[in-house]
């Protein structure tokens, strides 16, 4: 009966009142931050005593924002684009390739999502600073590839493990050559895949901070260290607005996943 | 190519099939692998060779203390989270789809919303003179302001806030499984709703409550980001040390040992959790 939901009497009403108590502890802090950032108290006080758009006039008027805002999304948009080729060309290995060690080489390029950041940045780092790729973009789009590579091969290789091979071998057999038919049966055909790899290796990359505030130099600086460097300092309301906006950025990608994902698996 | 397209062949002398995984392979292999490697070899040879960096890494008490409080803070939110994953997963996993999409959709959207920006939330929140213990005081509960943050308490509030999502979503794939007739033969054989909770549901669910433990509890061991902002100096954790003995420190030798310390104790529990769950599976949830 515990499975049933019809059947659990009072059972039900506890384990819905607690389901409820959850998702109001997961959604609070989201909203909080939000109604912070119009928020007039400079001391964050909450209710605020009025409301006021200044943290977002202020954050839109202070260019160390808005560039580490650029710098971020440049280098994020790198990465997906790497991770997303790259990942597409280790998936068909790990899904298709019949040859000895493909568990193996599944497990070592899974690694880095399992190894503790911090130990991966402070190795990378000391590697940068010899090879002398510290501090600069290819050095911070190299680092989050590495990281963004295990959730683009994932939901790419996922996609692949679900597509009726058979499907390309008659395009083949048909006169297609395998690019063709790879490239014009199989890629659209495992599509979700490749787009949830981007918008994952994206963000894998988009909000990393403990890679970043090693690789981080005074002049360059992605989103998330210069939050990191205020939230330090002291816990200014810009935060809350530049986090806001990052909150509505989120909504964003998720209505557009779901959107996107609605019409391409028509 | 001719007539026999479909058979695969071998690139170069490679095994067929892995070109493909050519340049993941060399990316992981030159950025990855010789960085790790490499700072594991400084552990014993920085500033000379030798293991006198782990013999002062764990002949230290505050290294000790460390060690101990960052396994202690690890499982304080293992637990924790199991305990209150537990019934969301078991609601969503019978609730009807509708209402159900809905508490899906907060948890979607709490983890995918910037790290920071939670732990910065939480940090405003838990403040002394946050909106928690003016609430608490307030209702009169409480007179003085609660320590809340830069403690174990913060600590475990806003780790178990990250670490829901990720007990909570596999949980419900696990409970799914279940076939609800074991559970209606059980009431029918007169089982009371706590036996037949004991006895079969808590039981049949063990394998997705330690798998999903032992990843909360591995991401747990190794997390920078959280304890730093809402832990205090004296309960320090291992990933906040490694970070500190380096970058303010500049001791790579030590700062390497204890990398290594956490790397090793890091691979045996994943290589647990493999063996549970099997290496297929793992990440499918994505």
């Amino acid at each position: 009966m515990l499975l049933d939901y019809d059947r659990l009497g009072w059972l039900r009403a506890a384990l819905a009142g607690f389901t409820a108590l959850v998702a109001a502890f997961l959604l609070l802090p989201v909203i909080f931050i939000v109604l912070l950032s119009f928020g007039s108290s400079r001391w964050l006080a909450f209710p605020p005593p009025g409301w006021t758009l200044k943290w977002y006039q202020e954050l839109l008027a202070d260019p160390a924002w808005i560039d580490a805002a650029l710098t971020s999304a440049r280098i994020a948009a790198m990465v997906a684009i790497l991770a997303v080729v790259i990942g597409l060309l280790a998936s068909f290995s790990l899904v298709r390739g019949e040859f000895r060690g493909r568990q193996l080489l599944r497990g070592l390029l899974l690694t880095p999502m399992v190894l503790p950041v911090v130990v991966f940045a402070i190795a990378i780092y000391a590697f940068f600073l010899r090879i002398g790729l510290a501090g600069t973009t290819t050095g911070f789009v190299i680092a989050h590839t590495i990281l963004a590579l295990p959730f683009a091969i994932i939901p790419i290789a996922t996609a692949l493990e679900g597509f009726d091979k058979s499907i390309e071998d008659a395009a083949i057999v048909c006169g297609a050559s395998p690019l063709q038919a790879r490239l014009r049966i199989t890629l659209p055909s495992i599509r979700i895949g490749i787009f949830s790899a981007a918008i994952f290796s994206f963000l894998a990359s988009w909000d990393e901070v403990v890679v970043a505030i090693f690789m981080a130099s005074p002049t360059l600086q992605t989103l998330p260290v210069k939050i990191w460097g205020s939230l330090r300092a002291d816990l200014s309301p810009v935060v809350a607005a530049a986090s806001s906006l990052l909150v509505g950025l989120t909504l964003a990608l998720m209505v557009v996943t779901a959107l996107l994902r609605r019409r391409l698996s028509r | 190519m001719q007539g026999n397209s479909l058979r695969r062949r071998s690139i170069a002398g490679l095994p067929a099939g892995s070109g493909g995984a050519l340049p993941a392979l060399t990316l992981v292999g030159l950025f990855f692998i010789v960085p790790v490697v490499a700072l594991l070899l400084r552990s014993v040879t920085d500033p000379e060779p030798g293991l006198q960096n782990y013999a002062a890494l764990f002949g230290s008490g505050t290294y000790v203390r460390v060690f101990l409080n960052t396994f202690l803070v690890a499982a304080v939110v293992t637990v924790v989270t199991i305990i209150v994953a537990f019934p969301v997963a078991w609601m969503l996993a019978i609730m009807p789809p509708a209402l159900g999409s809905i508490v899906f959709g907060i948890i979607i959207l709490s983890m995918w919303t910037n790290l920071l920006t939670r732990t910065y939330a939480w940090m405003v929140l838990l403040q002394r003179t946050g909106v928690i213990n003016r609430a608490l005081m307030g209702l009169g509960i409480i007179h003085e302001p609660l320590p809340l943050i830069n403690n174990l308490t913060g600590v475990t509030i806003g780790m178990v806030y990250i670490m829901l999502p990720f007990m909570i979503l596999p949980l419900v794939g696990t409970l799914r499984a279940i076939d609800a007739m074991t559970l209606r033969a059980a009431a029918l054989c007169g089982a009371s709703p706590l036996q037949a909770f004991r006895r079969i549901l808590l039981p049949l669910s063990l394998p997705g409550i330690a798998a999903g433990g032992l990843m909360v509890f591995v991401m747990s061991l190794g997390y920078f980001v959280t304890p730093a902002l809402l832990g205090g100096t004296s309960n320090m954790m291992l990933a906040e040390m490694i970070a500190q003995t380096v970058q303010s420190l500049l001791n790579w030798g030590l700062g390497s040992a204890a990398a290594f310390v956490l790397l090793v104790v890091t691979m045996a529990l994943y290589a647990i959790q493999l063996r549970m769950v099997g290496a297929r599976r793992l990440g499918g949830g994505l």
